[in-house]
């Protein structure tokens, strides 16, 4: 059962609100068809074009808004949002931008969770003099109230920008942009009020983040918000006290599907995976073929794919070719399963993970800055996943404690690992090679010889070679 | 602790850097003392960080730290 380590409490928008209703709905569709930036942005407009949903419409109704709200009602500047988008117009005239790059602002004893930044031209700009960036924790999968989310947009509005992100591709919420005095009272409100910390940013550990988990999702092998939650308070001082190479970022994914991308994004991806067998409902198979159930869950019911096929949609389309029908009943070879979640996708009555559920941990993803991109490895191919996760725990600190030994400054893990290879870091947290971490031969060579595992070393006697041997 | 604490001090005031690496710092210190483990190099520099000796400078990707009072101020 899970536990918080602190008491809840339940927050009351209305108690906690900062504007009215009439200030928070201030002005009418037609004020802002009628709408004029206070800087010419052509280009910038020229954004809100095409299909998608644009940040500059966005941006546009938070200008309008807080020009209507009355001054007194604002900490910081009401131009804010205009002179963000005139700067970023001046930015497309002159292909630069005009940004400072960091700065020493943070909040009293953290590291991280505030990135400053600065307008390089604030004379034309001065609302953006100050511009800087919190990171705000968000909760284990993203699990809001509107209760919660209307505080947090007042708070936002009074003391910052009224502009976020939902959310940052780490995963933490965005407060873009406020002023060096309301950094302390807007951290205040977030810790004291809406029990919220801040997240991470610098060379520290990122906001941890997972996917739905067991709260919604019925393929989830592990328990990936209660694991979320402990590692984020278990490795508190990591979070806000910089002291490695670069950034270190933790994701956990319930099952192969990896709906955080976890393998693509983190230096160290838990994905939830099963020792045992996929578990089968021969009936549901037939009610599959019979049509009785549409496949995907009915995602492409829409489309003029035919009868549902089980050699076109699933057998075949199977990577490790690990499934049959035999006597009409499906079978699988479970020992060649890659567990890629495909037949359980497209089947989800018939086929199930199997029970005996754990871990899977891959190290090293990262965006490219001084290496290419790169996906995590699978070095770890099973390990049960149960609270407290010591046995994770200690993998975690191995890890930590290799990369500030060995790394240099601003090298990834997964940078590191490539620098020494895979066999270096197998050592490194005492596991040997396993077959399920060779994808192929020479593509990640784990396994050499080293001088002590062969007998007789090195050294051999070339005469009685010779003598064999002919030169 | 406070020797390693001053070790910090005194590579911070002698470099010619506004702002140095974590790393920086940690060779600095294992000169003096090679058998201090990283966790009490940093556990040092938080305290200098909470007594105002010390700052972290940030550029939302990196963090590096500085002496109080040098280089850049907080309105820059
Ligand atoms: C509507 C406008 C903006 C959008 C949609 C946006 C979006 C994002 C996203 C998605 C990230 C990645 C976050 C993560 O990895 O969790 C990010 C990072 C960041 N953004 Fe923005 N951003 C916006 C405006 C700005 C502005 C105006 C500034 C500076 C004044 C800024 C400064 C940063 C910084 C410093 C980072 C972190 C970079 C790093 O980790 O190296 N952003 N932004
Ligand atoms: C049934 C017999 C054989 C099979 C199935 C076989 C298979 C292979 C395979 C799969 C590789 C690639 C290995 C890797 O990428 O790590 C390879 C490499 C090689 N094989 Fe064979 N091989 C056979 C016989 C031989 C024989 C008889 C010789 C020499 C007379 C030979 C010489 C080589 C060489 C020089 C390489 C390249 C080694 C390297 O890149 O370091 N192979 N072989
Ligand atoms: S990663 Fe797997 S368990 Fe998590 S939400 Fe996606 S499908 Fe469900
Ligand atoms: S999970 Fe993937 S590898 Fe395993 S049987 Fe299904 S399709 Fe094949």
């Amino acid at each position: 059962m899970f536990e918080p380590k602190e008491p809840q409490k339940k927050l009351k928008y209305e108690e906690l609100r900062i504007y009215t209703d009439e200030e928070l709905n201030n002005y009418t569709e037609e004020e802002l068809k009628e709408f004029k930036c206070k800087h010419p942005i052509p280009d910038v407009e020229d954004l809100e074009k095409g299909p998608w949903p644009s940040f500059v419409a966005d941006a546009k109704r938070e200008a309008l808004h807080r020009r209507k709200l009355p001054d007194d009602r604002l900490l910081i500047g009401k131009y804010v949002v205009e002179d963000t988008l005139g700067q970023l117009q001046l930015s497309f005239d002159h292909g630069e931008t005009h940004w400072k790059h960091g700065g020493i602002v943070g909040v009293f004893g953290y590291g991280g969770g505030v990135i400053g930044r600065y307008s390089d031209v604030p004379e034309k700009f001065p609302d953006i003099a100050h511009f800087h960036t919190l990171r705000v924790n968000q909760p284990a999968s993203k699990f809001y109230d509107t209760e919660y989310l209307r505080t947090l947009c007042d708070l936002w509005e009074f003391r910052g920008s009224g502009m976020f992100n939902f959310h940052g591709s780490t995963g933490d919420i965005i407060f873009l942009g406020t002023t060096t005095e309301q950094l302390e009272p807007v951290f205040y409100e977030l810790t004291h009020v809406l029990q919220q910390d801040l997240g991470g940013s610098g060379s520290n550990l990122r906001t941890p983040s997972c996917c739905v988990g067991k709260a919604r999702c019925e393929w989830s092998c592990i328990d990936t918000q209660d694991m979320c939650y402990e590692l984020t308070h278990y490795y508190q001082d990591e979070l806000h006290r910089p002291a490695f190479p670069y950034k270190f970022k933790f994701k956990f994914d319930g099952c192969p599907n990896c709906c955080v991308a976890s393998i693509a994004r983190a230096d160290m991806s838990f994905i939830g995976t099963w020792k045992d067998d996929i578990r089968i409902d021969q009936e549901a198979v037939q009610a599959y073929i019979n049509g009785e159930i549409p496949p995907n869950g009915g995602a492409f019911k829409g489309r003029d794919w035919g009868k549902f096929d089980i050699y076109k949609e699933v057998i075949n389309l199977c990577p490790t070719k690990c499934m049959w029908m035999e006597d009409g009943k499906l079978m699988i070879d479970n020992k060649e399963c890659t567990r890629c979640m495909h037949c359980i996708n497209v089947m989800p009555q018939a086929l199930r993970p199997g029970k005996d559920t754990g871990v899977s941990i891959l190290f090293g993803a990262k965006a490219p800055i001084l290496e290419g991109a790169q996906m995590s490895v699978l070095t770890i191919p099973f390990m049960k996943c149960e609270p407290p996760y010591d046995n994770i725990k200690e993998i975690v600190e191995k890890t930590w404690d290799w990369w500030m030994e060995e790394g240099k400054n601003r090298e990834r893990l997964g940078e590191l690992i490539q620098r020494y290879g895979l066999p270096k870091f197998l050592e490194v947290l005492e596991l040997p090679p396993m077959p399920q971490i060779v994808k192929e031969p020479r593509s990640n060579p784990y396994i050499f010889w080293k001088e002590e595992d062969v007998p007789g070393g090195w050294q051999r006697d070339i005469k009685d070679y010779r003598s064999r041997h002919k030169r | 602790m406070e020797e390693i604490k001053k070790a910090i001090l005194e590579f911070a005031e002698k470099t010619g850097k506004t702002k140095f690496y974590f790393k920086d710092m940690e060779k600095a210190v294992h000169k003096v003392m090679p058998d201090v483990k990283a966790r009490m190099i940093k556990k040092a520099a938080t305290e200098l960080i909470n007594e105002g000796k010390l700052i972290y400078f940030s550029t939302g990707s990196t963090t590096m730290y500085g002496l109080k009072g040098r280089g850049q101020t907080e309105d820059h």
